[in-house]
């Protein structure tokens, strides 16, 4: 019995469903004063990775009413060097404070010999890389003792000598890990654009049942290219993929993403409406 | 096949174009494809672009008074100098740029503000304060119960967040007036002269505490973690001669002493 209450104890933490907002210290104060109806928040792993202080004390009260995702941009699970230790035992720590329902990083390296760009940058898609990304995921699993989700960068430059494409590949290295994957419906869209590929067939090649999490968010135009700033309303285009994405993958939480020009909750509330109202009409 | 190490490497040389000969920029290039509307360097500049977009606005974030004093189009060109030379290491950004000041003090442009390198070392200690280990203040009760014996032996420490900053400028005038919530005459007279700080966090509020030069060199000493005993006899041949006894005190009630142990 006890076993089986510690299976469902740790089943009811892994569970978040409808819409969720990325949680940012412009809004603390606002959501511990009025608790808004939110699903869930995401918080940016990197942030709390200090000692003490405010950012801590704040994620410990949003978490105290709310479950919390970990969303990190730091693992560079794409490198060529092996999973920092320190990083992996900063994030356990935090896993192990605040519970989160799911932990996820990029499909992306960001640090090369031990020196950091501090940006998503893509890989050529080849078997090395495959081989180097999925021995990196695992040891990562390994060392937190649970899956992570893997999330698909938006990019703006492909690499002639990759043999598989970005799905193809993320198809792989779901079936070689135990990971699940955070599917960023933005970012395939500016990919897209980006690349000139098809987005729906990217979203058709993987497997529903690993996708656990999705990501919205507002890119920006450069004439030449769609730039991933995360500082805008999620844009039309990107709604209607989300549409068609929710049709093949089932009603999965979907994360409201801004990062820069930070706007009032309530357009995050405003965005986060929308999408429960599209996941509700797959439900 | 070039390796993916290679093509990271390239990459990452290329970005803060380390060699300063753009050598790199051009190898990366030979394997990114072209777009129509964007060659292959286009494709990289995107992101050589934003990641010292990046690392600038972190050290904006960390020094924002310094980027005040000298304006974002020249604090940028100087944090894309600091980048040459200094890699971030951590993937934490909150850790870049620990040794700009350092920098600063260097950097033959900033030498017309010589007080530039200082504030800089103020605005990192108020952002290590702000992430540093959370404390619950120095145990009275615990300390009222070591015995004679024990005494001598006890070590005094600062506040974990705790930085000791002394400027021959008045740095803390300097940073007082450069807060966006100042009100009131910014002006700032360098003839003020030097300051001696402390600067920690008491609970979750950040403090930049003024001291003179008796409670700078009793702090200076406990910073080292001498035992009790051997600090007075420090402090007793030290000029000024600081009557640690009555001092020790008021360093207690003002927080500035966090805790203790009893040296073996």
């Amino acid at each position: 019995m006890f076993l089986l209450a510690l299976i469902m104890a740790k089943f009811e933490q892994a569970v978040i469903s409808g819409a969720g907002i990325g949680l940012r210290s412009q809004h603390y104060q606002e959501i511990l004063a009025d608790k808004p109806e939110v699903n869930w928040f995401e918080a940016l792993t990197e942030n709390y990775f200090g000692d003490g202080g405010l950012p801590l004390h704040h994620l410990e009260k949003v978490r105290e009413h709310y479950p919390i995702t970990l969303h990190g941009v730091g693992m560079s699970l794409g490198s060529t060097s092996p999973v920092d230790h320190n990083y992996l035992a900063k994030l356990k720590r935090l896993i192990e404070r605040f519970e989160p329902a799911y932990v996820s990083d990029h499909l992306a390296w960001v640090s090369v010999d031990g020196h950091f760009v501090h940006d998503l940058v893509p890989f050529p898609y080849t078997e090395e890389a495959l081989k180097n990304f999925v021995n990196n995921v695992m040891q990562a699993q390994d060392y937190l003792g649970r899956s992570l989700l893997i999330e698909n960068p938006a990019s703006y430059l492909g690499f002639d000598c990759a043999d598989m494409t970005e799905w193809d590949f993320l198809r792989e290295v779901v079936a070689r890990t135990e990971c699940d994957l955070l599917i960023d419906v933005n970012n395939i869209y500016v990919s897209a654009v980006n690349h000139g590929f098809d987005a729906l067939e990217y979203i058709k090649a993987l497997p529903p049942e690993r996708v656990k999490e999705i990501h919205l968010a507002g890119y920006e135009d450069h004439k030449d290219y769609l730039f991933d700033t995360h500082g805008y309303r999620v844009h039309p285009p990107v709604w209607e993929l989300y549409r068609s994405a929710l049709d093949y993958f089932g009603p999965v939480a979907t994360l409201i993403e801004w990062d820069t020009d930070i706007p009032g909750f309530n357009v995050l509330m405003e965005e986060a409406s929308k999408a429960d109202q599209l996941m509700r009409a797959v439900a | 096949m070039t390796s993916l190490h290679t093509i990271q490497s390239l990459f990452y040389d290329a970005v803060f174009d380390r060699k300063k000969d753009s050598s790199a920029l051009s190898e990366i290039s030979e394997y990114i494809n072209a777009t129509p509307g964007l060659n292959a360097q286009d494709h990289f500049n995107i992101y050589r672009d934003s990641i010292i977009a990046t690392l600038n606005r972190a050290l904006r974030e960390i020094y924002p008074v310094c980027c005040r004093l000298v304006g974002e189009k020249f604090f940028n060109g100087m944090g894309t100098e600091y980048m040459r030379s200094h890699p971030s290491c951590s993937a934490d950004l909150a850790e870049y740029g620990g040794d700009f000041a350092e920098f600063i003090s260097g950097f033959k442009h900033a030498s017309e503000l010589p007080y530039l390198a200082d504030v800089a070392q103020l605005e990192l200690a108020w952002h290590r304060a702000f992430h540093a280990a959370d404390e619950s203040g120095l145990d009275l009760a615990a300390l009222d119960e070591v015995s004679e014996t024990d005494k001598p032996h006890i070590v005094f420490y600062l506040p974990v967040s705790a930085s000791l900053i002394a400027s021959e400028f008045p740095i803390q005038h300097i940073w007082q007036v450069n807060q966006s919530d100042f009100e009131g005459d910014d002006r700032v007279d360098l003839d003020e002269g030097g300051i001696k700080l402390l600067i920690w966090r008491q609970d979750y509020t950040m403090r930049i505490d003024p001291m003179d030069d008796v409670e700078w060199s009793i702090l200076k000493q406990i910073e080292t973690g001498h035992s009790f005993d051997s600090l007075c006899t420090i402090l007793s041949e030290n000029k000024p001669i600081a009557d640690i006894e009555n001092i020790l005190p008021v360093l207690v009630q003002r927080g500035w002493i966090a805790s203790f142990s009893i040296d073996d």
